[in-house]
């Protein structure tokens, strides 16, 4: 075959080459910027109202005016999923939030401290740890009574422990570099010294580690709001609307299986997204038959 | 491996002994936690007792119970009276239904242990055969298939799964009654829907660990001897990726465990976690602590299982030194 090296051949070879090995970054990517217009711009780009209800057209079949049906009350479920993504996406970046603000303290006092207050306190997580992280944040939710904010406090409470782990184990690590011993020989207040050495050293790689957490996060919150323990019935949070769906699964199971598809979209594109930062970072090469 | 039976099982016995006195703060911290999700509940619970009853009451009847009961006294003797009715088996009576936590347990606990003992053996047959086809030949189109399937089960939320699974075969194809709880045969599609979802975690952890050891040089070694790939797999990659694997399947439990919830909740299944998701609609405390301790012991026993095996498998872990002195 002849050497043809048009323009076009070379767009794609270079298109390839773009893609090849980047492809579930890129569509975990795509779907997650996706989400995140609708998080900003859900209320606006909606078809119709989200809690407007339509009591001659419930449970109706897909049309030009609800292009996914109606619910049982007759609001347009493509709009309540649309207006929800803010609320389903921020919950969980709130708990993520609440996670750091727990895990960043502990993790940097053991680690600083050392001695007996590294002990207690590596002690105290490795008890929350013992626990299922489900059950012991149905426990919390249970002694709060059920809402979205105890759903976050029970997750965030359950969820804590293995990141003030890591943040212990990053900042060892970063306490010991030369130049924060240096820092520390100068007198510098601890306080300035975790600020400007050591935050910057241990925030980027525990920012990674907590975006490819917030799939898992998704996935529990909506699991606590779908058994009615997290966002309560009129909140369009995914979850919920397939909770407040599920009489109605035998009659039209579209209902329940549209808000399930879009928790599953959600999840699967920031797992996308981790695997493909997970793929760039591997430089191993196991042996294949 | 080479080592006398003898001064094996001493070691293990060793062993056992210090992995148990080490787990011990552990469980009292836990029954801790346990303890004062009700001892700082909100609420005098003698007086919403008495609410719930509807009696009139005055406040010296209320403080004379709080002396019966021993609600007068400070937390930690509360604590430690507790603990010793605990120890006793004596969980308390549940507020709404009037009946012992320990008679509402052994009502409920035989489906959820079923469920997830079903779940556990056949995620663990399923993940070790996915994982293990998705890490030996990446570039064939079956394992392309079956890593984008894993990838998607991941991601999947149990329930919808559950859901699918039930419009599907229950409402589509009529295999399975919708929402009944009365046969064995009952408990399939919860434990396909459980176990789908968990066995897709676990063989991505398998291919984890696959991946990592045939990278490893000594692998070269044995292919470049000419070891056939079943000696190799057999041989070298299942012994040194069982290890760290045992743990995960270990730490996998809780998961297991908690997921549980959701499935029992949408199969209908009476099972502990229907019963604590009623218990926290009742506010029904006594039955929240006594599940919460329960499944915490559980997961507890599990690590100690899979820690024991760790032991047992891997010779180097037992003198206590990782290898490098």
């Amino acid at each position: 075959m002849a050497y043809v090296d048009t323009t076009s051949s070379l767009l794609i070879s270079r298109g390839t080459k773009l893609i090849k090995g980047r492809t579930s970054f890129l569509l975990g990517g795509f779907f997650l910027s996706v989400f995140i217009v609708l998080a900003i711009g859900g209320e606006a780009l909606a078809p119709n109202s989200p809690n407007q209800i339509d009591l001659l057209h419930r449970l109706s079949a897909p049309s030009l005016t609800y292009p996914l049906g109606t619910d049982h009350l007759g609001r347009c479920i493509l709009s309540r999923l649309m207006v929800g993504t803010s609320l389903s996406l921020g919950t969980a970046l709130a708990t993520a939030g609440l996670i750091l603000a727990i895990a960043l303290p502990v993790g940097l006092l053991a680690a600083l401290c050392k001695g007996w207050v590294d002990a207690v306190l590596m002690r105290v997580a490795d008890i929350f740890l013992a626990f299922p992280m489900l059950v012991f944040a149905l426990a919390i939710i249970g002694y709060l009574g059920a809402s979205l904010t105890s759903a976050v406090v029970g997750v965030a409470l359950a969820w804590w422990p293995s990141l003030a782990r890591l943040v212990r184990t990053l900042t060892l690590d970063a306490a010991s570099k030369q130049y924060v011993l240096a820092s520390r020989q100068c007198g510098l207040k601890p306080l300035t010294i975790i600020r400007r050495h050591i935050l910057p050293q241990i925030l980027p790689p525990l920012l990674v580690v907590l975006s490819l957490e917030m799939a898992g996060l998704l996935l529990v919150l909506s699991s606590l709001s779908f058994l009615g323990l997290g966002a309560q019935p009129p909140a369009a949070e995914w979850g919920a609307m397939l909770n407040e769906a599920r009489p109605f699964f035998a009659e039209r199971p579209s209902v329940v299986l549209a808000p399930g598809l879009v928790i599953t979209l959600a999840v699967l594109s920031f797992n996308l997204v981790g695997e493909g930062i997970r793929n760039q970072l591997d430089k191993r090469k196991p042996y294949q038959w | 491996m080479i080592c006398a039976p003898f001064t094996k099982d001493k070691q293990m016995k060793q062993f056992v002994f210090t992995r148990t006195f080490s787990g011990i703060p552990t469980l009292f911290g836990m029954t801790l936690i346990g303890f004062l999700i009700i001892g700082l509940t909100p609420g005098d619970p003698i007086e919403m007792e008495l609410r719930r009853l509807g009696v009139a009451f005055s406040a010296e009847q209320v403080e004379a119970l709080r002396v019966e009961y021993g609600l007068n006294k400070p937390l930690i003797q509360r604590y430690f009276l507790w603990l010793f009715d605990l120890f006793r088996l004596d969980l308390g009576t549940s507020i709404a239904s009037g009946r012992p936590v320990l008679e509402l347990f052994k009502e409920h606990l035989p489906i959820t242990a079923t469920l997830s003992v079903l779940a556990f053996m056949s995620s663990l047959a399923l993940s070790l055969g996915l994982g293990g086809v998705t890490a030996v030949s990446q570039r064939t189109s079956l394992s392309t298939g079956l890593y984008v399937l894993t990838m998607f089960l991941v991601s999947v939320p149990s329930f919808w799964l559950a859901l699918f699974l039930l419009a599907v075969f229950a409402l589509g194809l009529g295999w399975f009654k919708l929402l009944q709880f009365g046969n064995p045969q009952d408990l399939i599609l919860p434990t396909i829907t459980l176990s789908l979802g968990h066995s897709a975690v676990m063989s991505r952890l398998v291919r984890e660990r696959i991946i990592a050891v045939m990278s490893e040089d000594y692998i070269r070694l044995a292919i470049a001897k000419g070891l056939t790939r079943r000696a190799i797999l057999g041989r070298h990659v299942f012994k040194s990726i069982l290890p760290p694997l045992i743990t995960n399947w270990a730490i996998s439990f809780g998961s297991l465990l908690g997921g549980s919830v959701i499935v029992e909740n949408i199969f209908n299944l009476p099972g502990l976690g229907q019963m604590a998701l009623q218990a926290i609609a009742e506010r029904d405390f006594a039955i929240l602590q006594a599940y919460l301790l329960f499944m915490g012991l559980v997961f507890f026993l599990a690590n100690f299982v899979a820690d024991l095996m760790n032991h047992w498998l891997t010779p180097q872990i037992k003198k206590g030194d990782n290898g490098l002195r």
